[in-house]
């Protein structure tokens, strides 16, 4: 395998040749217009797979390698860019390109004939590119680039259909939803560039690195430049899983993943089950040191409670897209729960086994609802068709799609020889193991991830028994094209436990996690027998539950008005609460604001200009009657004068001489007075 | 003797006589011949004040004087009153308002 | 080469001479003649870009021997008797942070006379003020001698005046006279403290007083007993006189940014105002502020703007979420996003306050990219008004299908705004509140929550576009209009592309490189943090 060796520099050239290709087709697409979207991007993310995988080869278990170029310079400080390939991001890269491929080739003919098809193709490029750069970035402020970006593809890809309201709402709540994860990232990089002046990963958090080298003395978190009350480090770690929630949708910010169904099927594979989702898990990963207990005890809370709590919507849901997407947040949970509890591996290998067959359960559950809605068209008939109640009786029609589903819900639901099962038993394990030592609602913590995979169990085989199994509605309704059809069985076989491990029963074998936890080090407990056997056993029970319940001929109807039944179905009833307690709260204070905006401070700068001109007519007034009317006056004054005089002024002789006669005469008379 | 009071008072009677025709005539001649009546009340008071300087006669000298002025005044009036006459095509003074304009 | 400023600066109104005295049977050639102008100025000012020396040595700020393209030369000299000999000097010289300004303005007046093509009316006069605004805005970035930057600052106002009142829309007379009279207000008090500040500054050279700025930035160029003296600080009405004279400075910049409460005159001046004005006015007229508060407020009383660093971060914060809140609650688009300038020239405020390297350049970085980002938005707006003559959010539904080319601009446009990474608005937001986060940490000046609250806008910028976008752009498609706008709401041409690509790849690439900016003008942000902090 000499030949398949290569240089640090040749591995950064391959990754960035990864990183790069996607974008092309983006650029390139939109430039071309309606023609070979498809076969540019396939193209173009095969590349990027083949790439990805060389440099997996070379770096996986073997080396770490960053490299960096100087990006900007703000005042003193230098803010590089670069690569960073370690264990975590080379799997990420396989998975994410991998995964894409598959879904891309899936794409074509299920969006076949759609009129915009060239911008799907271009908006998967641009995913595909964010979601490289993301695992690839080995810097804090270059992932929340990534990151965003990756939310923006999202945005565009679940407004796809914008025409159609319900889309272009989502895609929009689904953006803002996120910017709230983002803003809580933002904060997170603010206090870490504030703390350790960079954003490098590498410098930040390798072992010996400026987050490991910094001390709590005192209540004060102490790095080499700055000093802040250890509070800081905690909101630090809360702010990056505030991020994490977001992305992959953790309780209470998770209401925008089940809208974000109103996407191309395909779409919601790729992005909102098999990858995006896992970038907050992912985030998690890149800056784990950086959590204290508070901040992991917090991790470990959310993401059980999300666990159980989208389990138990999942429950009653009815659009087959929804039930994953809950079921999409309930193994997210998993994750996060295991991050929170320490098992850091354990939440990756979880990642990388649940990307691959949830990504097939939407992708089988794509191929019944391209079925079907081509039933619908071509009889134009008008129904609903993901509503799995309309629903039955497909297992004998489309036959590959109900194997290929059957393998992935039992993955899901974590029954032995899938994938599913090393990494659910994984986590399971560890918690039970990890709970040991600690006293209180910890304990909890692992009754509760049981208790929350049985009813994985449960909803998932109501999911399969309805779809499946049962009366059909519609006859002559077929399996999907062989080019879909194809991608579900590779995708099966990644669902089965031989890719992850070749013990099928046992995870510790396993290769990929032995990449993040050293072999060998935890003892064999007895937790690593009952576990298994006794989550496995009650989970067969379940099953077969299920499919009294749901499987037969004549369905039983199960009571659909109770209040469990209510407050599972309206998912807990939090859009509705969220509705009430923000969008109406804000839109509300934004139309205060406008109003004290027009009222108040401009009513206030009109009303000096209204006083201004008061003002100014008094003194208009004064000016004109006052000041004007003296000097009027004065000159009417004169002229009246002299209008008096000018009677004297007949010209005629006799009437001067009277009036000389007159002034001498009184002039004589006052002489003889005085 | 009759005493100097009685010249005076048929002077000033003859003064006002005089001027009342300055002022309340409508022809220049008549308004000159008020002038006369009023030179020839001064003049009347010359003579009678003469009286009082014997040696050197000088009230007799002036009214001499004045009677001599008087008539080249008249001949100068009449002179411009046949001017005026010319010019305004008479001599009634309330006629003649150049003077206003 | 020596007079390359003078050249930038006067080149407009050589034109705007041109077109007053060419016959009226030329009328279809003045806007070519107007273009040609701002053409040439824009290579010009790209040429003094590519030729900028950003070492340390010239980082101009505060010391005029590191100005460069600098022009002096003695204008008015005027004995006084015993009050001394009136020194005005015409000085024009640029520094990292003059400089990125010229290129912004050529760009924007560019884009600016090509938004001119709608006029119809009066054209003679219409492109001889928008030359004289031009000369006014170019003189205003590169006076370095205070007298002769208030002849420039208030030129600019009279064109704007006649610009929106003659050309603009309904109500265009409240609007101008209510412009004109903020600025005006800002200005008179303007002009007392340069009085008094050239009263207290002594020309070390020839020992007379002095207009020029850089000297009044120095300390030991006042004189003891004077109003302004540093050295013996005076009071005034009960408070420092230094004090006072910023908050004075500070206030009639402040207009021009605009804060909240000033902010008043901002969204009734836009909507009055045609396309090219609005452009310009969000473009470079708030830019001027900005530009004028660092180089003016902040340089000359360094001691004062410390002191009330506190209420600027905070006002920062307030136009931040005010400005947000109000843009959420607007139904007329281009009162939307006047309302959004003033949300994001907060930003600019508050990396300034933070006294930061990071926040001054990512104040900067702001400006620039606003400049560039609003004129796009405004050049949108304009074209759709120009189509259909209506720009209220409810009466349009589903354009993208009408105008595919034209929602994709809006995208652009939106998404930049918003603060998309990739787009220079991301690193110019992410950058000033970086520094008012770190500002605890390095001296003090403003709290954490303030950096925190202000990310909020971030969020609540996100809002309010994306929420215009679903309204108007999105879904099926629904005109108030019906049919007859259908018919008129033809696509982007080819004229308005020309307007539209260079402001989209300006955002861009700031965003990919800002240092494209940040290494220009480092150099002078330090100088400015070094000369602030004392």
């Amino acid at each position: 395998m000499d030949f398949l060796t290569f240089s640090a520099n040749t591995l950064c050239l391959l990754s960035l040749i990864a990183l790069v290709f996607p974008f092309s087709s983006f650029l390139v697409i939109l430039q071309l217009k309606k023609s070979q979207g498809a076969t540019i991007s396939i193209f173009n993310i095969s590349v990027s797979l083949i790439a990805s995988l060389l440099v997996f080869i070379n770096v996986w278990n073997s080396t770490t390698l960053q490299q960096q170029v100087e990006w900007f310079q703000v005042g003193t400080v230098s803010i590089s860019a670069g690569i960073l390939l370690n264990n975590l991001s080379v799997l990420m890269m396989v998975l994410v390109s991998a995964i894409s491929l598959l879904v891309h080739i899936y794409s074509i003919s299920y969006m076949k004939g759609d009129e915009n098809i060239y911008k799907y193709w271009a908006y998967l490029g641009l995913f595909c590119f964010s979601m490289m750069g993301l695992v690839i970035s080995d810097s804090l402020l270059l992932i929340y680039m990534f990151w965003e970006l990756v939310g923006m593809s999202s945005y565009l890809l679940i407004g796809f259909w914008f025409t159609k309201d319900a889309a272009s709402q989502a895609a929009k709540k689904a953006f803002i939803m996120n910017r709230i994860g983002d803003l809580g990232f933002l904060t997170g990089l603010m206090i870490i560039y504030s703390q350790f002046g960079t954003f490098d990963i590498g410098r930040l958090f390798n072992v010996g690195g400026l987050v490991d080298s910094a001390s709590i003395i005192n209540g004060f978190w102490i790095s080499e430049s700055a000093s802040v009350p250890v509070i800081w480090l905690t909101i630090a770690g809360l702010a990056f899983f505030i991020g994490a929630m977001t992305k992959s949708a953790q309780f209470p910010l998770h209401t925008w993943l089940p809208d974000a169904m109103q996407g191309p099927t395909s779409v919601s594979s790729l992005i909102h089950a098999a990858t995006m989702v896992a970038a907050g898990v992912f985030l998690l990963g890149r800056v784990y040191p950086l959590f204290d207990s508070i901040a992991l005890n917090t991790i470990t809370v959310v993401g059980v409670f999300t666990a159980f709590m989208a389990a138990t919507i999942a429950l009653t849901q009815n659009d087959i897209k929804r039930i994953l997407a809950y079921s999409t947040i309930s193994q997210l949970g998993f994750m996060i729960a295991a991050m929170g509890i320490g098992a850091y591996g354990e939440s990756i290998f979880h990642l990388a086994t649940h990307a691959f067959f949830k990504c097939l359960l939407f992708l089988a559950a794509g191929s019944v609802i391209h079925q079907l809605h081509h039933y619908k068209e071509h009889h134009s008939l008008e129904f609903n068709h993901q509503d799995i109640r309309l629903m039955g009786g497909l297992r004998k029609q489309m036959p590959i799609a109900f194997i290929t589903m059957c393998i992935a819900a039992a993955a899901l639901a974590g029954l032995p020889f899938t994938s599913g099962f090393l990494s659910k038993d994984a986590i399971l394990i560890t918690s039970f193991e990890w709970a040991e030592g600690y006293h209180g609602f910890k304990k909890l913590v692992p009754f509760v991830l049981v208790l929350t995979s049985w009813l994985t169990v449960f909803y998932i085989g109501r999911l399969i028994f309805k779809v499946f199994f049962g009366k059909s509605n519609y006859k002559g309704v077929k399996d999907a094209p062989w080019p879909m059809t194809r991608i579900l069985l590779i995708l099966a076989f990644f669902s089965l436990f031989p890719l992850f491990s070749v013990n099928p029963l046992s995870y510790d074998n396993s290769w990929l996690l032995q990449g993040f936890v050293p072999a060998g080090v935890k003892p064999f407990d007895i937790f690593h027998l009952l576990v298994p056997i006794i989550v496995t056993g009650i989970s067969a029970i379940i099953v077969l539950i299920s499919y009294k319940l749901y499987g037969g001929t004549a369905t039983k109807q199960l009571p659909e008005n109770g209040l469990l039944y209510r407050f599972s179905n309206r998912a807990w009833y939090l859009d509705r609460v969220y509705d009430l307690l923000f969008v109406r709260s804000i839109t509300a204070l934004s139309i205060i604001s406008h109003k004290f905006d027009t009222l108040i401070v401009d009513g206030l700068v009109n009303s000096l200009a209204g006083l201004a001109r008061i003002i100014s007519d008094i003194i208009h007034w004064f000016d004109r009657h006052v000041v004007d009317g003296l000097v009027n006056g004065i000159a009417s004054l004169a002229s009246k004068t002299g209008d008096f005089a000018r009677q004297f002024q007949t010209g005629k002789l006799q009437h001067y001489l009277i009036t000389m006669l007159t002034l001498v005469v009184t002039f004589f008379i006052i002489t003889y007075l005085i | 003797m009759i005493p100097l009071s009685h010249f005076m008072i048929i002077s000033a009677a003859l003064f006002c006589i005089g001027l009342f025709a300055v002022l309340t005539k409508r022809n220049a001649i008549q308004i000159l011949i008020g002038i006369e009546f009023m030179i020839n009340a001064a003049i009347l008071n010359f003579v009678a004040a003469g009286r009082f300087d014997r040696v050197a006669g000088g009230g007799q000298m002036f009214a001499l004087f004045a009677i001599v002025l008087a008539a080249a005044g008249v001949a100068v009036a009449l002179a411009i009153i046949l001017n005026v006459y010319k010019h305004f095509r008479t001599i009634n003074p309330d006629k003649i308002d150049t003077l206003k304009n | 080469m020596n007079h390359l400023l003078s050249f930038l600066v006067f080149l407009p109104l050589v034109a705007a001479l041109v077109i007053i005295l060419l016959p009226s049977g030329f009328r279809d050639r003045f806007k070519h003649i107007a273009l040609g102008t701002s053409l040439i100025q824009f290579f010009v000012s790209v040429f003094i870009y590519l030729n900028f020396n950003n070492s340390a040595a010239f980082a101009g700020v505060n010391k005029e021997s590191q100005f460069q393209f600098v022009e002096k030369m003695a204008w008015i000299r005027l004995d006084l008797g015993s009050i001394g000999k009136l020194e005005i000097d015409y000085l024009l010289g640029i520094d990292g942070f003059s400089m990125p300004f010229l290129v912004l303005s050529s760009l924007i007046m560019f884009v600016a006379t090509l938004a001119s093509w709608e006029i119809k009316a009066n054209l003679k006069a219409f492109f001889a003020l928008l030359l004289l605004l031009n000369t006014a805005v170019m003189g205003v970035f590169c006076a370095l001698d205070f007298f002769l930057f208030y002849i420039f600052y208030e030129l600019m106002l009279l064109p704007l005046y006649f610009l929106i009142g003659m050309w603009g829309g309904v109500r265009r007379e409240y609007a101008a006279m209510k412009f004109f009279l903020y600025t005006l207000f800002g200005s008179v008090f303007m002009l007392l403290v340069i009085i008094g500040l050239y009263f207290s500054v002594l020309n070390p050279a020839t020992g007379n007083h002095t207009f020029n700025m850089i000297l009044m930035m120095d300390p030991g160029s006042y004189l003891g007993s004077s109003v302004f003296s540093s050295v013996a600080p005076q009071s005034l009405l009960g408070i420092s006189a230094r004090l006072l004279g910023f908050i004075v400075l500070f206030v009639a910049f402040a207009i021009k940014v605009p804060i909240v409460p000033l902010h008043t005159w901002l969204p009734d001046a836009h909507v009055e105002a045609p396309t090219p004005v609005s452009i310009i006015l969000a473009g470079l007229l708030l830019k001027v502020g900005g530009y004028g508060i660092l180089r003016i407020c902040y340089s000359i009383f360094p001691d004062a703007a410390i002191q009330s660093a506190w209420w600027i971060g905070l006002i920062g914060v307030v136009s931040i979420l005010y400005g947000a809140l109000n843009a959420l609650a607007q139904s007329d688009l281009k009162r939307l996003i006047a309302y959004s300038s003033v949300s994001h020239m907060g930003f600019v405020l508050l990396g300034i306050a933070s006294g930061t390297a990071e926040g001054v350049s990512g104040a900067v970085l702001q400006m620039i990219s606003h400049g560039g980002l609003s004129a796009m938005l405004f050049f949108l707006v304009g074209m759709l008004y120009n189509r259909v003559h209506d720009r209220e959010i409810a009466n349009f539904r589903g354009l993208a299908l009408v105008m595919p080319q034209y929602t994709a601009f809006v995208v652009i446009a939106f998404f930049a705004s918003l603060g998309l990474p990739g787009f220079s608005a991301f690193m110019a937001e992410a950058f000033s509140l970086i520094g008012a986060f770190t500002s605890q940490e390095v001296n003090g000046l403003l709290p954490r929550w303030m950096a925190i609250c202000g990310s909020v806008g971030i969020l609540l910028s996100a809002a309010y576009f994306l929420w215009t976008l679903q309204r108007m752009y999105f879904g099926q498609t629904r005109l108030k209009g019906g049919d007859k706008w259908l018919q008129q709401l033809k696509d982007v041409n080819t004229n308005e592309k020309f307007a539209l690509v260079p402001l989209a790849i300006l955002a861009v690439l700031l965003g990919i490189f800002p240092s494209l900016v940040f290494s220009k003008m480092n150099a002078s942000v330090l100088a400015f943090i070094q000369l602030i902090s004392g």
